[in-house]
């Protein structure tokens, strides 16, 4: 008998305490790695936003709650052009709304047609609009593709009638499911005349990108630029808040996980006093019996993992077919998934099996077989 | 032939003869080397020394010898094989078993797997695993390959004659068979030193016998195991080399 099977043996003795224990730390993994999923969903979908196109780095308002509530100056915009270093830029205004059952979050973009270039914007169908058009609009590939629109089709929104011009892509899941629609007219629609939601930056060659920012950001102390997720809660708080929420919440979930599996462990370990006893007066040492303790939690654990990660897949599915998240939630797994679980799972058993572990091996083997 | 065996009494402080060699023995097998226990001056106290559970003056056991060690209940026959299993710590005097002082050793459970053999009266087998996982699990930490552990457990149990019932668990053993499982388990790592704490005490008459004959068998085969029986059976401690009455601590005599 190898060690190993030793301690597989033991989980397996107790099975239904074994498995309900897994069951604790699957529902802890469930937790964190659903909102781990969620948040990474939401971050790449709004980052999405702001990485579309071409753009070197994106420009926002310093401190928004939401990045969609940024807000810039044109005199700003033609500011940032006029920049050293800065060959390209394009301002859009960006909103949301809810288009119909399918597309609870529509994204609308207020956008040049001279921007498209650095917009990173390709026309796949018709023509662009004319600037000064007020019922001409361009809709993304998948925005026309779920209701069969083609160019020349009428499209209302809102019960303002409109005329596609044309078919776009960007690339970007969120952005294709949207529509584009001339700057000024969108403006005015917004009651936001000369503003915009964002700037999309393109360096000259040859330009440090960073150093770029890096004055960008000390000439307009108003404004933050993003290149990368990890940049993204520079610009917009919510998700810096949810993020914050999502480890406290993982953090109560190990937590209360750890003291479920303390309690199983320990009444386990009460009554295996007698063994240890045995297994010390054998010549066990100390380390042997705390690995087999804790080791027969981890295994319990990595079962729990495994349970976790597997709900965690059916409950993100369903999150998706949620009608409010529709298109927005596009559940992405990736090997950090795994990791999270494994180490949620293997820090729930070991938080809670550390202390019988502990006892065990420094249990006197004579009052432990003097136990009934 | 052997020395006398001293018990100074817990209250009086004055020494004591236990009553030894009643019963009849076997030619003691004294050697000229270092004896297998060597005891003096031995006490073991509880409750902050108000209750003494052993106190002894000396006690040689010689390499190779039999001895069986009965008396009254709390005599401390058990608490003196705990002490040399390093079970316990003696609350004074000294231990030493093949010239190591166990009040000095550097890992208890390391002793206990290389130098001592433990049999219990209640067999204290592992419930979930079978007779022949039961004798392995004695052998982890030793650098024997699983394979290896595997082959012994098997060779052992044959020894003691339950080769067939190795793959059972003990609930479906009788009491004399797993008290021969737990005597394979004791033998696991070939210990110099077999200590058996009234292992016949749960036992039917006819596990008795065949539990004594394979003690006798097993001395044949292993002239140099020292086995230190705790036994209040005198039938059973008489198959002895030598055996030892201990006294009750409480009976005796006090000062004045």
């Amino acid at each position: 008998m190898s060690f190993v099977r030793l301690i597989l043996r033991n989980v397996a003795v107790r099975r239904l305490r074994s498995a309900l224990t897994a069951v604790v730390v699957a529902i802890g993994v469930l937790t964190v790695v659903t909102l781990g999923i969620v948040l990474s969903s939401i971050r790449t979908s709004a980052l999405a936003v702001l990485q579309t196109g071409r753009a070197d780095f994106t420009v926002s308002q310093k401190g928004v709650a939401d990045v969609l509530n940024s807000n810039i100056d044109a005199s700003d915009v033609a500011g940032i052009r006029r920049l050293p270093g800065v060959a390209d830029n394009a301002g859009a205004l960006i909103a949301t709304t809810r288009l119909n059952r399918e597309n609870p979050i529509f994204l609308q973009v207020g956008l040049r047609p001279e921007d498209f270039g650095a917009f990173g914007v390709t026309l796949v169908a018709g023509q662009a609009y004319a600037e000064d058009s007020p019922h001409d609009v361009l809709l993304g590939w998948r925005a026309a593709r779920n209701p069969g629109l083609h160019v020349g089709d009428a499209f209302d929104l809102a019960g303002d009638h409109q005329r596609v011009v044309g078919i776009f892509s960007t690339g970007q899941a969120l952005g294709d499911a949207g529509m584009m629609l001339p700057l000024s007219t969108f403006q005015a629609a917004e009651r936001q005349p000369g503003e915009v939601t964002l700037v999309f930056v393109r360096a000259a060659p040859g330009v440090d990108v960073q150093a770029l920012r890096t004055t960008l950001e000390r000439n307009n102390p108003q404004l933050v630029t993003v290149r990368t997720a990890s940049d993204f809660g520079r610009a917009d708080r919510s998700l810096q808040l949810i993020e914050a929420a999502a480890k406290g919440t993982t953090l109560l979930a190990v937590l209360i996980g750890a003291v479920i599996v303390l309690s199983t462990t320990l009444m386990t370990y009460l009554e295996r006093l007698r063994e240890f006893g045995v297994l010390s007066a054998i010549g066990w040492s100390r380390l042997r019996v705390l690995t087999l303790v804790l080791a027969e939690a981890g295994v319990v654990g990595l079962v729990g993992a495994a349970v976790g990660v597997g709900l965690s897949f059916i409950v993100t599915l369903l999150l998706q077919r949620t009608p409010d998240l529709v298109g927005v939630l596009q559940v992405h797994y990736t090997t950090d998934v795994f990791w999270r679980a494994l180490i949620t799972a293997l820090g729930t058993v070991t938080l809670g099996a550390l202390y019988p572990a502990v006892r065990a091996a420094r249990l006197s083997p004579l009052e432990a077989l003097r136990h009934e | 032939m052997s020395e006398p065996l001293q018990s100074p009494g817990p209250r009086s402080g004055g020494g004591q003869t236990v009553e030894r060699d009643q019963l009849p023995t076997l030619p003691h097998r004294g050697r000229a080397t270092v004896p297998a226990v060597s005891v003096r001056g031995l006490s073991k106290s509880f409750d902050r020394g108000r209750v003494t559970a052993l106190d002894l003056e000396s006690l040689t056991v010689d390499l190779g010898e039999f001895v069986s060690i009965t008396g009254p209940s709390g005599c401390g026959k058990s608490t003196l094989l705990h002490l040399l299993a390093a079970l316990d710590r003696p609350s004074s005097g000294s231990v030493q078993v093949f010239g190591q002082d166990l009040r000095r050793l550097p890992s208890p459970t390391r002793y206990r797997r290389t130098e001592v053999g433990i049999v219990f009266q209640l067999q204290n087998l592992i419930p979930q695993l079978t007779a022949r996982e039961n004798v392995e699990i004695a052998m982890f930490g030793t650098g024997l390959r699983r394979g290896e552990r595997r082959e012994r457990a098997t060779q052992l149990l044959a020894d003691v004659g339950l080769v067939e019932q190795a793959d059972r668990p003990p609930t479906r053993l009788s009491g004399g068979e797993r008290q021969r499982v737990a005597i394979a388990r004791a033998l696991a790592n070939s210990p110099r030193l077999l200590l058996a704490d009234e292992p016949t005490g749960s036992l039917d008459a006819d596990s008795i016998e065949r539990f004594l004959a394979l003690l006798e068998r097993l001395r044949r085969q292993q002239p140099e195991l020292t086995v230190v029986m705790v036994t209040h059976d005198e039938q059973v401690a008489a198959v002895a080399d030598r055996v030892i009455s201990m006294q009750s601590v409480a009976d005796s005599p006090t000062p004045g």
